[in-house]
């Protein structure tokens, strides 16, 4: 034919390339986006770079106990650089082992969580109707009592244990991935391309995993870091309340409260070194989520 | 005595990311007091920003980098803000596209007008309530009092761009600049305004600038116009003389592109590629890539000079390419008494005040009622109507995406909707859409090979590996690069994107195509070149086309047959040349009258009064009598049917039975 349109000359970057660019340009989301790569590595790689191992009964020596901060032990000579707690143990290291815990926890609840709360809030924005209402009512009950409420009363019920914790996360939290994906989705389902796609009888599933919620990833991101930094913390409060994850796996959340009682006797890192590796990561994962949110977000885009 | 308004070598510059965008590239005209111009031009041409420009409203990251605007002796960018703002609502007005933007929807309109006029002179409230109303009586707004205490949602569109020309209008302007103020509106209203601002200016001794893609709708209105391309006025001239002997081959592809006029069914001609980036312009000529005439000399940029007579015939004229192409007289598709209902379901107040036994019934839309209609194989039928008549919802229930309320659809003599499994499938492939929106219609996440290839593969309809090399066909087939393939929607122009679209409907081989509105968001030369994509594909295809516009003119160009739609009802349906020959019911007669054309000399508009009733309460007996010139007192009660008055001919009008 003779009118082939002639390609674009102005080179438009992928979406992913844009986003990534404009992510860039502010100098703290990076500087956090880095912390958290870092703490991600420690909290994965804690059984190879710890200097010891804070749970094998075998390497503390009770003589090393309540060492001060770069104190050298006396049974193996290696340097406690942030102090050891009352049994002896390597702080430095159990920090690092209870990094790994709260982060597994956190991860593992939120793929959970986005899982079930996506599939719920695309079916229900792309089927509407009654079961739109009645979904969209639970999630509403849901979010209408405190997340640590519901877990408190779950984890009572079911007993410790990280599954528990998993479970009651999960719980807490589809809800919020829910109501994000279907708001979103709603604002798709309207669009032309989901009409397009039910004019080619493609079947629902298809329109709904390949069509419709691709196009509602952008707030799942922002929602989802968000999310994951509250589930840490909350993680981080039910262990501190005695209720989360049992005392041989100890998380960030779980130091901080056995280091509560030697606050007033003047071994302030037994407790405040966790709490600073707490503060860090969720701060990380804030101005990153925050960041995201700017970037993502279509309305401030120009 | 002196020009009104003296524009010299106006330079607006954007900052963006990639360069300094040039949107008005040396931009120079005069303007005489009562003068109207139509400054014309496609999307991105830089015709919008001129008229900012004028204003200096232009935002950053855009500025003023140079040039003169002289407002009656006085130079407005050297004088600053200052000096502009006290001319700008007083002695230069602005309308805009969408006048819901400029009307602040929590004032009542009383309270907006009174502070314009108190903006810049000190008057009493009593005095400035009758100017106000003195204003609005002028746009021709009856009962002036009411409508002041009015808030600007209570207006329909056509109503809210009159108040905002009486807005406009209070201080007696001497300038009018009037951005895209119609291309909004149906057309019966545009007709409307477009007559009340002729009549105003030439009252008035008000100078206007009517910015406009419409070359048509313009050419009826101003006494001169300036076409611009890329940044920069290509021709100005006298509008008689400009139609009549365009001398840019831009302004002569223009005028060409406008299908309303030209041979039925023909090849339109046309521009050929789009608007260039202005990030991104040729040397020389900015049009001479499109240009069909470019030579050596374009690579130096042509100076703007007076216009001389040009030797009639330098152009030749558009080669024609149609054929005939065969209709078979049974129909593809049969419409049988469709209707569509939107019912508004009570909420729990509502229920509980029926309940309590207050009187509310659920409020009901008749979309769409009871029409019948066939689409004969191998045909054009274009459905025309104004917004809100139900056309599209006509169209989206031939296409499967809307379930009737009442009647059949019947596709080979099938009813579609008892259809069971892969039967129905293949029957609901078999019509396919063409949506509006090129934007919204296409899946952004997916690659464009994706979007044209997946319907085909996950149907079967060709094998898996030969999938690459028919997506690849298809874009050929279409007028796209198959090297496209791979790329993301946004990636494309508004054309190309429109072209995606077409083939993926292409792409699972259907017999119908609906197309609704599927060249109203593209520019004129854009819409030139898909409209003869789609006459291309019809014989290529042997394809049927359901062409749902409102645009009379595109649908006369298109379509074998047409039929006429308002407020859910068929009123008139007929050969395509003989029905804008001969329109027999008065809508159709009001239509095809405000079809835009270029009539040398001035157009007098004879605008049919009144605006569309609103479908969630249509008037009694024929829904069209308000409007209609000829009505009767039979006409406000008893619906007329639509029976056959002139062989090939159905129309729904009492003033038949009286003949």
């Amino acid at each position: 034919m003779t009118d082939i349109a002639t390609p674009t000359p102005v080179r438009i970057d992928s979406p992913a390339k844009r986003i990534a660019k404009q992510f860039v340009e502010d100098r703290i989301a990076v500087i956090g986006l880095i912390l958290f790569v870092l703490i991600a590595i420690i909290a994965i790689a804690a059984p190879w770079i710890a200097p010891q191992n804070p749970y094998d009964l075998m390497q503390l020596s009770i003589m090393d106990g309540g060492l001060p901060p770069g104190e050298v032990s006396m049974a193996t000579g290696q340097t406690f650089w942030l102090g050891t707690d009352p049994q002896g143990r390597d702080m430095l290291s159990a920090i690092m082992y209870g990094l790994r815990i709260s982060l597994m926890v956190a991860v593992v609840s939120l793929t959970l969580a986005i899982t079930i709360g996506t599939i719920v809030g695309v079916s229900a924005a792309y089927f509407g109707g009654r079961f739109d209402s009645i979904v969209m009512r639970i999630v509403d009950l849901q979010l209408s009592f405190p997340a640590i409420l519901i877990a408190l009363i779950l984890l009572a019920l079911l007993g410790r244990g990280v599954d528990k914790v998993i479970l009651a996360l999960v719980i807490v939290q589809w809800a919020y991935y829910a109501r994000t994906v279907r708001s979103s989705a709603m604002v798709e389902t309207r669009k032309d391309y989901i009409d397009a796609a039910r004019c080619l009888a493609l079947s629902n599933r298809r329109i709904m995993f390949r069509h419709l919620l691709p196009n509602c990833v952008p707030p799942l991101i922002v929602v989802a870091t968000v999310q994951i930094a509250q589930a840490i913390a909350l993680e981080a409060t039910l262990s501190f309340l005695g209720v989360g994850v049992p005392i041989t796996e100890p998380s960030l959340g779980l130091l901080i409260a056995n280091g509560y009682d030697y606050l007033l006797s003047g071994r302030y890192w037994v407790s405040v070194f966790p709490g600073v590796a707490l503060v860090v990561t969720i701060i990380a994962i804030n101005v990153v989520g925050d960041r995201l949110r700017d970037v993502l977000n279509p309305r401030l885009q120009t | 005595m002196t020009a009104l308004l003296d524009v010299r070598d106006l330079q607006t510059h954007f900052m963006t990311r990639d360069g300094t965008a040039r949107a008005v590239d040396g931009v120079s005209f005069t303007l005489e007091r009562g003068q109207i111009l139509g400054l014309v031009g496609e999307s991105g041409s830089g015709k919008s920003v001129t008229g900012f420009s004028i204003l200096g409203l232009v935002d950053p990251p855009g500025r003023v980098a140079g040039g003169q605007v002289v407002f009656d002796g006085a130079d407005l960018i050297a004088g600053g803000e200052k000096a502009m703002r006290a001319l700008r609502g007083k002695r230069i007005a602005m309308i805009f596209q969408d006048p819901m933007m400029t009307l602040n929807p929590v004032l009542r309109i009383d309270t907006q007008m009174v502070e314009t006029v108190r903006a810049h002179e000190t008057v009493s409230r009593a005095e400035a309530l009758r100017r106000c109303r003195e204003a609005l009586v002028q746009v021709g707004i009856s009962s002036p009092d009411e409508r002041l205490k009015s808030y600007p949602h209570q207006f329909s569109g056509g109503m809210r761009q009159r108040l905002a020309i009486a807005i406009a209008l209070l201080h007696k302007p001497d300038l009018i600049i009037a951005d895209e103020p119609t291309t909004a509106l149906d057309v019966t209203i545009q007709a409307q305004i477009l007559s009340e601002v002729q009549k105003l200016c030439a009252q008035s001794g008000t100078a206007l600038i009517w910015i406009t893609h419409d070359l048509a709708v313009v050419s009826g209105l101003a006494d001169r116009l300036a076409v611009m391309y890329a940044g920069r006025i290509i021709e100005d001239g006298p509008t008689a003389d400009i139609i009549a002997n365009p001398r840019h081959p831009y302004t002569r592809g223009l005028i060409d592109s406008v299908p309303h006029g030209k041979r039925h069914g023909a090849m339109l001609t046309q521009i050929k590629g789009m608007t260039p980036s202005l990030l991104n312009l040729p040397k020389g000529c900015k049009f001479a890539p499109r240009c069909p005439r470019a030579d050596a000399a374009c690579q130096v940029e042509p100076a703007l000079t007076p216009r001389r007579p040009r030797p009639p015939g330098a152009l030749p004229p558009p080669p024609c390419r149609r054929k005939g192409h065969p209709v078979t007289p049974q129909p593809s598709l049969q419409i049988d008494g469709l209707s569509k209902r939107f019912t508004k379901d009570l909420d729990i107040a509502e229920r509980t005040a029926r309940r309590l036994g207050a009187k509310v019934a659920p409020v009901t839309v008749h979309a769409v009622d009871t029409i019948h209609l066939d689409i004969r194989r191998g045909e054009v039928l274009g459905l025309v109507g104004e917004s809100g008549c139900g056309k599209s919802t006509l169209g989206r229930m031939v296409a499967g995406l809307t379930r009737p309320s009442q009647g059949r659809i019947l596709y080979n003599g099938q009813d579609v909707a008892t259809l069971k499994g892969t039967a129905a499938r293949d029957a609901a492939l078999k019509i396919q859409m063409v949506f509006q929106d090129p934007m919204s219609s296409l899946n952004p996440r997916l690659q464009v090979r994706d979007i044209v290839g997946e319907a085909p593969r996950v149907h079967g309809i060709v094998p898996r590996r030969d999938i690459p090399a028919y997506v690849e066909r298809m874009l050929e087939q279409v007028g796209l690069d198959p090297s496209m393939g791979k790329r993301y929607p946004h990636q494309f122009s508004g054309g190309q994107r429109a072209r995606v679209g077409i083939a993926r409907a292409l792409a699972v081989r259907p017999d119908i195509l609906v197309c609704d509105e599927s060249v109203a968001a593209l520019d004129v030369s854009i819409q030139a070149q898909v409209l003869n994509l789609f006459v291309q594909l019809r014989q290529d295809f042997d394809l049927t086309y359901l062409f749902v516009s409102h645009d009379l003119g595109v649908v006369e160009h298109i379509s074998d047959r047409i039929a006429v739609m308002y407020l859910g009802r068929l009123v008139e349906l007929g050969e395509a040349e003989d029905l804008i020959a001969r329109p027999n019911h008065p809508y159709t007669q009001a239509l095809v009258s405000e079809i835009p054309t270029f009539e040398t000399g001035k157009k007098t508009y004879h605008a049919i009064k009144g605006e569309i009733p609103s479908p969630l309460n249509p008037p009694p007996g024929c829904h069209f009598h308000p409007r209609c010139p000829h009505a009767h007192d039979r006409c406000r009660i008893e619906v007329p049917a639509l029976r056959a008055v002139a062989p090939g001919r159905l129309s729904a009008c009492h003033l038949n039975d009286q003949a």
